[in-house]
């Protein structure tokens, strides 16, 4: 039996695009898997550049007196390691995970707004090509007095603010060039993206689970999906707003940071951490979500304490607004507030500990079949702990102002980010690989990954806190050699380059295993969630009809009855339930309306980078275009027709 | 397919209310003549007066009072969460300033 | 999105687009927050230059704020005449709330021109800063919603109508 796909055949100007397969059709795609997967790829080149400008600078750094950057490139080199390692790797590596798995784990064909979903999407991608244009188009420029602009080669001519722009320095007095700008805008661009997904996600999962499928039967990743929806919801309005400012104060003539016009550069400090801190959870909690999912399939037994990780990672979200001036405790903000947050930061490892114990709980007595993502999921719980232990160590005020701007700080964010969030997500591409492609990941080379990358990764990160207590500063470009760091930090270069070599383990895993890898069973893990219901790869309507869901872990259940003393026991009809899920899956018997592509979130989401380059550059006519495109975009988005679906019929033949 | 067919208010209603906020209106700019009287609390009784019409306009106006309570509460927490933060902020500063200046 | 039977729509009972919608909202309250935080916080930084105390004109922006306030009631009669599905009501009621808007946004143009020729503009002061920065944000919000009710005045005219579930009928 084929199918046919028949787009409705109404003539209008906005006959909506129609396109299966090709180009096209990952251009107009509305489709949540499609996106994921772009959002996945992309995200991945940005890692692997901003892995390439931490390789940079460690070859800087590998030597005391090296001169191999010039300063300036060398902050330029700091910068956009951090930024692009936030905004263009995690977040949306993330992002592809949430837009892939959130429909598949509610039993839902698609997001609520999928065209919303598309914009934010290109928007992002509109808003990195814009933040790395600075590379050809931005230029330094050398404050009066200030290092020497003719040593800066086209590696300098990038943002050198640090990936928190703090003002004044990022300010146009002491960054005169286009550079700044670069960053301030893009990051307003990629900063919409985000705001829009994650109205997407809240209203996606308020109101489009299926049957029975309760908040409380949600599983852990879902979860943690909508705790990062609303730390992006309200924090990211604040930085928008500061950024504003930022460009004002650049562009405009205000100085809103600026003291000698009046203004507070502490208030800028303020506006960035307000966002700045919940980003951080923005980039661990998806992790979490991740390793909540391994964990309970990789030890046969269900997550310990469901309703406890639920809630904590919920506490984690809201006690995360509380914490933010714990990142200014050596700028001039007064004692009280220095007392305050440096209670909160410590009240906020009390969700975090109970997420670990859960964890812990889960693994406890389980048979545990160590496959390369329980591998990664164990691996973080061990790194996290580490990173989360000395950042229970910066919220002692007192000793805070001896690490910060250290490197101390630096092995702790490392640690929660690479060990914690980067691990956390290789878990995920491995434990979702078949279902996503329909081919099982080749195991040996997955364990060389995790094996090179924990050892390149403590190597790395590992002498860092000792650097920094022995005084390494950070974000310097150089340091003498009678301080006596040169030791360590050639450790630690070697590391990066073994993190370096693991990658590229990783990345012939995943080219070789598209190709060749072993074809995948729809349950290869013999999984709990519902995303395991379905066929591998996922079919494009995901569920051929509405699961009813029952209860928590539902699949689960289905699979497995339970003994007296606890333990599972596999029911009988347990592999007939499975042959009647796969022949059901591929052969859906009603008629399925898919959400429609369309052109005009890409053209909305490209005339925000016009914008940007107007003000930049002061052109009417660049800002007319991108006026002209958002509204083309807006207006076509709004007019064209809803009715209009795709209809996947069975034609019998 | 709107699933919520709730009851609003009547066009008579809706003037009434349009009325009550003219008379608020009204009631600010007087305020602002009458300031020497008023003296330290002008600016309190304007931001009063102020969010009085805020929340007649996204009550009754924008419907949220007869939403449903999810909806309320969510609107309701944004600004819960506006106001702890921006209040820590603003003291914050006016703290630094009393310690540092 | 899907119209399978075997789908529930709306999990929450409210409806899916309006609650994106006062998902937006209440990141709205943070943004113009932020920016009130901001103005109450370089409020009376007058230095250099002019306060705004010496320009403005008490008597011109509240008639401006009461017109402003008005077409507030403006939309919702519109909204209560397409719930009762009278198009020529609504476009009426539509286009009545972009002249309030258009109006409110005159006034400010013009006194915006006053103030910038008695020497109050964007970077006088800090507060001046603040002050055009706060209330451009509003005005460019404004003019935002002033273009879109033309535009739903103008498409409702030339197609079949609008409508509060399907937005715009299309003629077809």
């Amino acid at each position: 039996m084929t199918k046919i796909i028949e787009p409705d055949k109404r003539t209008n100007i906005f006959r909506r695009p129609s396109s299966e397969y090709g180009f096209w059709s990952w251009v107009t795609t509305v489709d949540h898997k499609k996106i994921g997967i772009m959002y996945g790829y992309a995200a991945f080149f940005f890692l692997l550049v901003g892995g390439l400008e931490a390789l940079i600078l460690r070859i800087q750094l590998a030597q005391p007196d090296s001169s191999f950057l010039s300063a300036a490139e060398y902050n330029a080199m700091f910068t956009m390691h951090g930024t692009t390692m936030v905004f263009l790797a995690i977040m949306p590596i993330s992002a592809a995970f949430f837009n892939y798995l959130l429909p598949l784990q509610i039993g839902a064909r698609d997001v609520a707004f999928p065209r919303l979903n598309a914009l934010s999407f290109w928007l992002w991608v509109a808003g990195g090509l814009f933040l790395y244009s600075t590379f050809i188009f931005g230029t330094a420029g050398a404050p009066e007095g200030g290092y020497l602009a003719e040593e800066v080669g086209w590696l300098g001519n990038a943002p050198s603010g640090g990936w928190f722009g703090y003002q004044p320095n990022a300010g146009f007095k002491y960054s005169p060039g286009t550079a700044m700008d670069y960053w301030a805008i893009g990051l307003q661009i990629l900063g919409i993206s985000s705001l829009v997904s994650a109205f997407n996600f809240i209203v996606t999962i308020l109101n489009m689970r299926t049957k029975g499928m309760r908040l409380m039967r949600m599983p852990v990743f879902t979860w943690m999906t909508f705790a990062v929806a609303f730390l992006l919801a309200f924090s990211l309005p604040i930085i928008a707003i500061a950024l504003f400012y930022v460009t004002f104060d650049r562009q405009f003539g205000t100085s809103f940071f600026l003291t000698e016009g009046g203004g507070d550069p502490i208030l800028w400090q303020h506006l960035f951490w307000l966002f700045g801190h919940p980003e951080v959870y923005i980039l661990i909690l998806p992790a979490f979500g991740i390793v909540s999912e391994i964990l309970p399939t990789f030890s046969r037994k269900p997550l310990f304490g469901y309703a406890a990780i639920v809630f904590a990672g919920f506490g984690i979200a809201f006690v995360g607004f509380g914490v933010w001036a714990h990142h200014m405790f050596a700028s001039a903000i007064s004692p009280v507030a220095q007392a305050g947050f440096g209670l909160s930061t410590m009240v906020i490892a009390v969700p975090t500990g109970v997420k670990i114990f859960n964890w812990l709980g889960t693994i406890w007595g389980g048979k545990l079949n160590l496959k390369t993502p329980m591998l990664f999921a164990l691996g973080f719980i061990g790194m996290f702990v580490i990173g989360g232990l000395s950042g229970v160590t910066h919220s002692i005020v007192p000793a805070d102002t001896q690490q910060t701007d250290t490197y101390y700080i630096v092995a702790h964010f490392h640690y929660v980010l690479f060990g914690g969030a980067l691990f956390g997500i290789f878990g995920g591409l491995y434990y979702w690989f078949p279902k996503v492609w329909g081919k099982m990941y080749n195991e040996t080379l997955g364990q060389i990954h995790f094996w090179l990358m924990t050892i390149g990764m403590n190597l790395t990160f590992g002498p860092m806190h000792w650097l920094g207590l022995q005084g390494q500063v950070r974000r310097t470009w150089v340091y003498a050699e009678e301080t006596n760091l040169g030791f360590w930090n050639l450790i630690v270069t070697i590391g990066a380059f073994i993190l370096g070599l693991s990658i590229i383990v990783f990345m012939a895993n995943w080219i070789y295993s598209k190709r060749k890898g072993e074809k995948a069973p729809f349950d290869p893990w013999d999984a709990r969630t519902i995303e395991w219901t379905i066929p591998s790869p996922t079919p494009v309507w995901n569920f051929s009809k509405a699961p009813d869901i029952k209860s928590l872990d539902d699949f689960w259940h289905a699979k497995y009855d339970e003994d007296e003393e606890g333990r599972a026991v596999r029911k009988d009809t347990a592999d007939a339930l499975l042959l009647e899920l796969e022949e059901e899956g591929l052969n859906p018997k009603e008629v399925i309306e898919l959400p429609n592509p369309s052109y005009f979130p890409i053209i909305l989401a490209f005339g925000l980078p016009f914008l940007g380059y107007a003000v930049i550059y002061r052109s009417i006519s660049l800002a007319l275009a991108g006026i002209v495109l958002l509204l083309v975009g807006s207006f076509g988005w709004a007019i064209e027709p809803l009715e209009e679906e795709f209809s996947m019929k069975e034609e019998e033949e | 397919m709107s699933t919520d067919h709730k009851e609003h208010p009547t066009p008579k209603k809706y003037v009434q209310i349009a009325i009550v906020l003219g008379v608020l209106t009204a009631l600010e700019v007087t305020l602002y003549y009458l300031e020497d009287l008023v003296g330290v609390f002008t600016d309190s009784l304007l931001i009063f007066l102020a969010v009085g019409k805020y929340v007649i306009v996204v009550g009754w106006f924008m419907h949220l009072r007869f939403e449903n309570k999810m909806v309320n509460r969510f609107f309701a927490g944004g600004m819960i969460l506006a106001l702890i933060l921006f209040a820590i902020v603003m003291l914050e500063r006016g703290m630094a300033n009393f310690f540092y200046s | 999105m899907s119209s399978g039977h075997e789908y529930p729509h709306e999990s929450t009972g409210v409806e899916t687009r309006k609650l994106g919608m006062w998902v937006f909202l209440s990141t709205e309250v943070l943004f113009f927050g932020t920016l009130i935080t901001t103005f109450l916080l370089f409020k009376g930084r007058n230095f250099p230059g002019i306060k705004l105390t010496d320009v403005y004109d008490i008597p011109f922006t509240s008639i401006s704020s009461f017109i402003l306030l008005m077409s507030s009631l403006t939309m919702v009669l519109a909204h209560n005449a397409l719930e009762n599905e009278d198009q020529e009501k609504t476009r009426v009621w539509l286009l009545a709330t972009a002249m309030l808007g258009a109006i409110f946004l005159a006034g400010q143009i013009y006194e915006f021109t006053e103030f910038y020729h008695k020497g109050f503009e964007l970077s006088t002061n800090i507060f001046s800063s603040t002050f055009y920065v706060l209330t451009g944000f509003h005005g460019l919000h404004v003019f935002i919603g002033v273009v879109f009710l033309i535009a739903l005045w103008a498409i409702g005219q030339r197609q079949q109508g609008l409508s509060l579930d399907r937005g715009i009928i299309l003629n077809s």
